[in-house]
């Protein structure tokens, strides 16, 4: 615990001059400055009185007051802590009895709970005079971290890198931690900031009609596909790509693998529909009732191959209709 | 004339085939795969005029009619004209079906450990 508290003090001394220069410069490096901040273990007690140190440097910009020393604000801070509105006394009760209700850690529960509450009246003062900081919400929000030694020296030196970069661009070790950050704790997690805009909803591309891509496209698509592709480095890859090609079978084994054969059995087996325009009589008849008979029973051919052979006939005993009423 | 000393390469865009072959092993096999494309254009129709022509049902007269019509069609188109030659070689014969080549070929690929699933035998 003495480790947390002395690296937390360097903290706060650290933090508060970086607040300094971040108060003095763009709203952007604020935030920035405030999402370092976040980044060092703090016990809750602490964190409040960044908190109050912010809250403090906001209210000096706003006022146009000059920036006092570190030390200055530092008192500041601990007068208003002293000065703020004194908590419900049953409130505290409740908060100590809870405190001693819980097994173990009496005072620190107490003291959290207590500053939990003491936040809770700040932020409802804060939304009757108006004009919250979202950012407290923010911060409000997060969670306690527990840091392992091995990590605090990464995390100052991260923070002190972030403090010399100016262009507000993340510096490699800054975006380590925060890749690390994200991977324990899902991006979606939590109430949204409201940092970015949201952003507006693609209406007018729905509205554009797809046009039919041209060559150069599809000769553009072309050229990607074949710059990009690598060579198979293993034996899955490999198989894969022939699978996509067609060269090899997809398993399970797919009977009817190719055969986009729509068709009912009825409409294979029954053709006699497709006799209506020969004569009911006659040898043709006979004839075409055979060739019906023959590809009823042939699997091999679609339906459409079969109505194709009858159209065929059809078409060829009409040109020979003068020659055979000859005969 | 003009066709010899075209060599061997021959452009014969083959809209159903994955693999474009420009170049042959001879002419006859050249003149072999025309025939084949021709017979697979013409297949269905001169299995309907056969059809109209081996059966006892309809006239006589009708059936001559159908003769003289498939006399008619290009003569490359029947499959009877169709050689299966060995695809590497070219060699009409002594050619095993299932794999299309020939048996001197096919004996060199076996022995040469190319050929799957093929052993010499021994019992």
């Amino acid at each position: 615990k003495k480790d947390e508290s002395t690296t937390s003090t360097d903290s706060t001394t650290k933090a508060v001059p970086k607040s300094q220069e971040g108060a003095a410069e763009t709203p952007k490096q604020k935030l920035l400055s405030i999402i370092g901040n976040m980044k060092v273990e703090v016990t809750s007690k602490k964190k409040f009185q960044q908190l109050k140190t912010q809250e403090i440097k906001k209210q000096a910009t706003d006022n146009l007051e000059g920036l006092d020393s570190g030390s200055g604000v530092l008192q500041k801070a601990s007068a208003d802590i002293q000065r703020s509105k004194p908590l419900n006394p049953e409130l505290v009760e409740a908060a100590a009895a809870v405190a001693s209700s819980l097994p173990h850690g009496k005072e620190q529960t107490e003291s959290e709970l207590l500053a939990q509450l003491r936040r809770h009246e700040e932020t409802t003062d804060k939304q009757r005079r108006g004009g919250t900081i979202n950012i407290r919400n923010v911060i409000s929000e997060m969670a306690i971290k527990r840091q392992s030694p091995a990590q605090r020296g990464v995390r100052i030196s991260s923070r002190i890198s972030l403090q010399m970069d100016e262009d507000g661009q993340r510096m490699k070790p800054g975006g380590l931690s925060s890749h690390s950050l994200d991977s324990r704790r899902s991006l979606k997690a939590g109430r949204r900031l409201n940092i970015f805009a949201k952003a507006t909803p693609e209406t007018e591309s729905a509205l554009k009609t797809v046009s039919s891509p041209t060559i150069w496209d599809l000769e553009f698509a072309k050229e990607i596909a074949a710059v990009t592709e690598q060579p198979p480095r293993n034996g899955f890859e490999e198989m894969i790509q022939w699978t996509k090609e067609g060269i090899l079978w997809e398993f399970p084994i797919d009977n009817e693998a190719g055969m986009d054969d729509d068709a009912e059995f009825h409409e294979h087996i029954f053709l006699e529909k497709h006799l209506k325009d020969f004569p009911k009589q006659g040898p043709i008849r006979h004839f075409m009732e055979l060739v019906i008979c023959g590809l009823s029973k042939n699997p091999y051919l679609s339906v459409k191959q079969k109505i194709e052979h009858i159209e065929w006939f059809q078409k060829y005993f009409e040109e020979k209709k003068e020659f055979l009423q000859e005969i | 004339a003009a066709v010899c000393w075209l060599a061997f390469r021959q452009v014969l865009p083959s809209p159903w085939a994955s693999q474009a072959r420009s170049y042959f092993v001879d002419w006859r096999m050249l003149r072999d795969v025309k025939r084949r494309k021709l017979a697979y254009e013409y297949a269905d129709q001169r299995l309907r005029i056969n059809a109209v022509r081996k059966n006892t049902i309809l006239p006589r007269e009708l059936q001559e009619v159908a003769d003289k019509e498939i006399a008619a069609l290009p003569r490359d188109s029947c499959p009877v004209r169709i050689r299966n030659r060995c695809v590497l070689t070219s060699r009409p014969r002594g050619v095993k079906r299932r794999w299309r080549l020939s048996r001197i070929v096919f004996r060199h690929f076996a022995d040469h450990a190319q050929m799957s699933g093929i052993q010499r035998a021994m019992w």
